[in-house]
């Protein structure tokens, strides 16, 4: 159940592909040593000259009607993290501001450091700054973040959030597997002191001190995400939170309607001197919202009146990428940014469906990926994939193999259908007929025309079953629905493939939607989990990601890629990394 | 068959000529009539031999070409105007490569498949309703009319999407593949949304013919209600069936575009001329072409059935005064 719900928001980035995809992506984080091209073309407009300066209004840009989430435990959706990191939640750690790999880098916000750990990293403290408040001018303690950490527990309120609090905490659970404290909304003492032990604060209310079940190494990576950031008890509103968050960023909510605009405004107890990570250029920020997605990257195309000052929320649709990247057009050069995104892109073979491995590997020998490559968007759209670890993972990432020795021989990009016939003639039974789910919208549905004929051409049928793409994930995700072939997508919660391997092939794990693995490699995933050494767990990830490609549990496809534009009057925007989003805490208006 | 018993006679010189004959020299003078009536043949030939045209050019409609597109500009065709040339005469589809003239022909069998399916088969059902409702009258009239009336203030295109979904599930469910079910599903809908309007026009035309003397005088010696209702009323219906047909045609082929934009027309990898539309808009400023020529025949071929469609209707109707 908790997965459901952590990875909702994640999912719904994913599902829409192309049009929607673009619209909504920007995973949540994602390291980088190796991000293939990306890091250049980022740090190459950050150069744009101009010392940054206070005063002006920055205009966002966005499709949305507005913000999925504002309210810090609900939040889920790398780009809109991104927005209200910048500007409203503070956290006890997070990425830095800078383009390129650096942007990975963990860095300390409202705590002193970046954590400290015990020896088995089964427990963690963090130490408050001096002067952290929020809009009210109210110190931040312990108690305000605990507050908040507590918040997710309310599961029937707190919805669509990430549920690592749940996961990790170290609380009694109830017999079917949830957790016995159920929230602040809830008058129950047993629960509350259950929390209260795996949550505790120093007498002067300024340490923190999580205490796990399991040894959890990347902890304070999971405190990045705004679902451990402090919220007020006395003006907590439960699910209408959402309207009124009480900041504890540089600015504050002046006005938000949705369907039109939110507004921010400078909060005047934000205290420079206690934030390390925000500049806080502007004077006002001002979100426009439900405008049509071609008409925002227009518009940044022409770059008249208040469109100098914006940027975009959501990537650029394909459409119109290469007028601002294939034309060497100057005008473009400092204001516009490709690079690589953190998700990987794959179809999953359900092995209910498909139990024979030989069928399996003849299924993904057979994918014309080339072509699926060519209809994301060739060069805009990525590099063809060979796993689920994205490159931008840096380590975890090796190459698997897959496509140029696991099945026997190397395969084409362009796939092999011979060659896949004779692994079915191997394989000693019939093909069974499959159906392909996909999200009905333009690319989808020419990416499985194009698998099902490439599969035709080794003699396996295909039928397409497009679903209604609000409905695809809450359809494939159920068992009783899932088809043979179903196309999906993935990005790590934070830099470490820890949260790419378990979820996609991890016992009962709600997006393990083809149903693999086995014993022996849930046991690997368990070992892997505990191992808190960062570059030997990273090799174990390879390692897994190895075997689950040479078991065909998924075709891989595409390694993605995001562009963005802005206006010419930004300073200071670049590809950030951490949320494959635009740095917006470190805008600035050029005069 | 013979309909001159209904034709009244106006003057002597056209005494001898039925309404046929009548009509079919009011259409050939009519120019403009002929020239649609020319481009209309075309196009129904063009859909017929499509897949022997495309095969002679050497294409089809379904292969992807990655050679045709530039992956640097983000699988938008590599040459202009959609990547023109002898290989692809009007050039291919953004991101897949595929061929646009025998997509534009293989649209053709589709579009015109539905509109003329769906014409025949309200044309049956409208006038069946429509002639038992204006002959039979009281309340068969009354019930039907009630029935017209409801179907007519239905929001069309609102049930269109909504019902869309379910009837599709409903007819692959029977074994029918997605790609056909969509096929029929616009078939039904049209069909169902359709046959209300003629069947009304049926039922006026119906009230007066039944009071004609012709007909009057088949009651007095007796005649079957059968043979009256096929022999004497609906030769005469012809006229209007026509002018509906030719002019439905259009409209069901523009309303299919309308619906493939709306996201529930024909699916993958079926070529039709709506979803052709629907697909290229987005493309509008970096591959106009591939907006304009579909745009363009959709266009053309809308504008032929209504031109024609008027020119008949002028043509049928002796009290039109068009000289």
């Amino acid at each position: 159940m908790q997965t459901v719900k952590r990875n909702g928001l994640r999912l719904a980035a994913v599902m829409g592909a192309g049009v929607m995809l673009l619209a909504a992506c920007g995973g949540s984080s994602s390291s980088s040593e190796s991000s293939a091209g990306g890091s250049a073309a980022a740090s190459g407009s950050t150069g744009d000259g101009s010392a940054p300066t206070k005063g002006g209004t920055i205009n966002v840009l966005t499709l949305s009607e507005q913000f999925n989430h504002l309210d810090p435990q609900r939040n889920y959706t790398g780009v809109d993290l991104a927005f209200a990191s910048a500007y409203l939640n503070r956290t006890l750690t997070q990425y830095q501001l800078a383009p390129g790999a650096d942007g990975v880098t963990l860095v300390p916000d409202m705590a002193t450091d970046t954590g400290t750990s015990n020896a088995d990293a089964t427990s963690w403290s963090f130490t408050l700054r001096d002067g952290v408040s929020f809009q009210d001018g109210s110190p931040i303690g312990c108690a305000d973040i605990k507050y908040g950490v507590s918040r997710t527990f309310a599961t029937d309120i707190i919805t669509d959030g990430p549920t690592y609090a749940i996961t990790y905490l170290d609380i009694p659970q109830n017999d079917d597997g949830t957790s016995t404290y159920k929230g602040p909304f809830v008058e129950d003492a047993a629960g509350q002191a259950n929390f209260d032990k795996a949550v505790t604060c120093s007498d002067d209310n300024k340490t923190i001190t999580f205490n796990l079940n399991q040894p959890v190494g990347d902890f304070n990576y999971a405190v990045t995400l705004s679902a451990f950031s402090p919220v007020p008890k006395a003006s907590d509103t439960g699910e209408k939170y959402d309207d009124a968050v009480v900041s504890s960023g540089p600015y504050q909510i002046t006005e938000y309607t949705k369907g039109q605009k939110l507004v921010l405004d400078r909060n005047p107890n934000w205290d420079e001197a206690s934030d390390p990570i925000r500049k806080a250029w502007p004077d006002k920020v001002v979100v426009s919202f439900a405008i049509d997605a071609s008409a925002i990257d227009q518009r940044l195309i022409a770059d008249s009146g208040e469109d100098q000052t914006a940027v975009p929320i959501a990537g650029m649709q394909p459409e119109n990428l290469a007028t601002v990247f294939a034309s060497d057009d100057p005008r473009f050069a400092d204001r516009s940014v490709d690079a690589a995104d953190p998700y990987a892109r794959y179809m999953v073979i359900n092995t209910q469906k498909v139990p024979n491995l030989k069928q399996r590997e003849a299924i993904a020998v057979a994918v014309n990926r080339a072509e699926i490559l060519q209809i994301r968007g060739g060069d805009f759209a990525g590099t063809l994939a060979d796993g689920v670890i994205s490159p931008t993972l840096g380590a975890a990432y090796q190459p698997s193999d897959m496509w140029t020795s696991a099945f026997g021989q190397p395969i084409p990009d362009t796939g092999d259908p011979e060659y896949a016939k004779q692994l079915i003639t191997e394989s000693g039974e019939p093909m069974p007929k499959l159906i392909f789910q996909f999200p009905n919208n333009p690319v989808d549905e020419k990416i499985a025309v194009s698998t099902q004929a490439s599969l035709a051409k080794a003699g396996i049928e295909v039928e397409l079953a497009p679903l209604e793409p609000g409905e695809y994930y809450s359809i494939v995700m159920d068992p009783t629905k899932a088809e043979g072939l179903i196309r999906s997508g993935w990005a790590a919660d934070w830099p470490n493939a820890s949260t790419v391997i378990p979820p996609l092939f991890g016992q009962n794990e709600s997006f393990n939607l083809g149903f693999a693995g086995d014993q022996s490699y849930w046991d690997s995933i368990s070992t892997a989990k505990a191992n808190t050494d960062a570059t030997a767990q990273a090799a174990q990830w390879a390692d897994l990601n190895k075997q689950a490609m040479s078991q065909a549990w998924v075709v891989p496809q595409v390694f993605g890629k995001t562009q963005y534009i802005w206006g010419s009057k930004v300073g200071g925007s670049f590809m950030w990394d951490a949320y494959g989003a635009i740095p917006y805490a470190n805008l600035w208006v050029k005069q | 068959m013979s309909v001159d018993t209904a034709v009244p006679t106006p003057s002597a010189e056209v005494a001898g000529l039925s309404l046929r004959q009548l009509a079919w020299r009011r259409l050939r003078r009519d120019r403009g009539a002929l020239i649609a009536g020319t481009v209309l043949i075309l196009v129904f030939l063009i859909a017929l031999f499509a897949p022997l045209i495309t095969s002679l050019v050497g294409v089809n409609p379904f292969d992807f070409d990655a050679t045709a597109l530039d992956p640097a500009k983000g699988s938008l065709p590599a040459g202009p105007w959609g990547s023109m040339s002898w290989d692809h005469l009007l050039g291919v589809e953004p991101l897949t490569g595929r061929d646009l003239f025998s997509r534009l022909l293989y649209g053709a069998r589709v579009s015109l498949f539905i509109a003329l399916t769906s014409v025949i088969i309200t044309a049956v059902i409208g006038t069946t309703i429509g002639i038992i409702a204006g002959y039979k009258g009281g309340r068969w009239d009354t019930f039907i009319g009630r029935g017209t009336d409801l179907l007519l203030a239905f929001p069309q295109i609102l049930m269109l999407i909504a019902l869309s979904p379910v009837i599709t599930q409903r007819l692959v469910a029977l074994g029918i593949s997605p790609e056909l079910a969509r096929v029929f599903y616009l078939i039904i809908v049209f069909v169902f949304f359709g046959w209300p309007y003629l069947a009304r026009l049926v039922r006026g035309q119906v009230l007066s013919l039944r009071e004609r003397e012709f007909v009057e005088a088949s009651v007095a010696i007796g005649a079957p209600t059968r043979r009256i209702l096929f022999k004497e009323i609906l030769p005469n219906l012809w006229a209007p069936l026509i002018v509906y047909v030719t002019i439905s045609m259009p409209t069901i082929i523009a309303a299919e575009a309308t619906l493939a934009y709306l996201g529930v027309g024909i699916i993958e990898p079926t070529p039709s001329w709506g979803k052709m539309l629907a697909d290229s808009v987005r493309f509008f400023t970096v591959d106009p072409s591939y907006l304009f020529i579909p745009g363009t025949v959709l266009f053309v071929v809308v504008f032929a059935f209504n031109v024609f469609g008027d020119a008949v209707r002028d043509a049928l109707d002796p009290r039109a005064g068009r000289g």
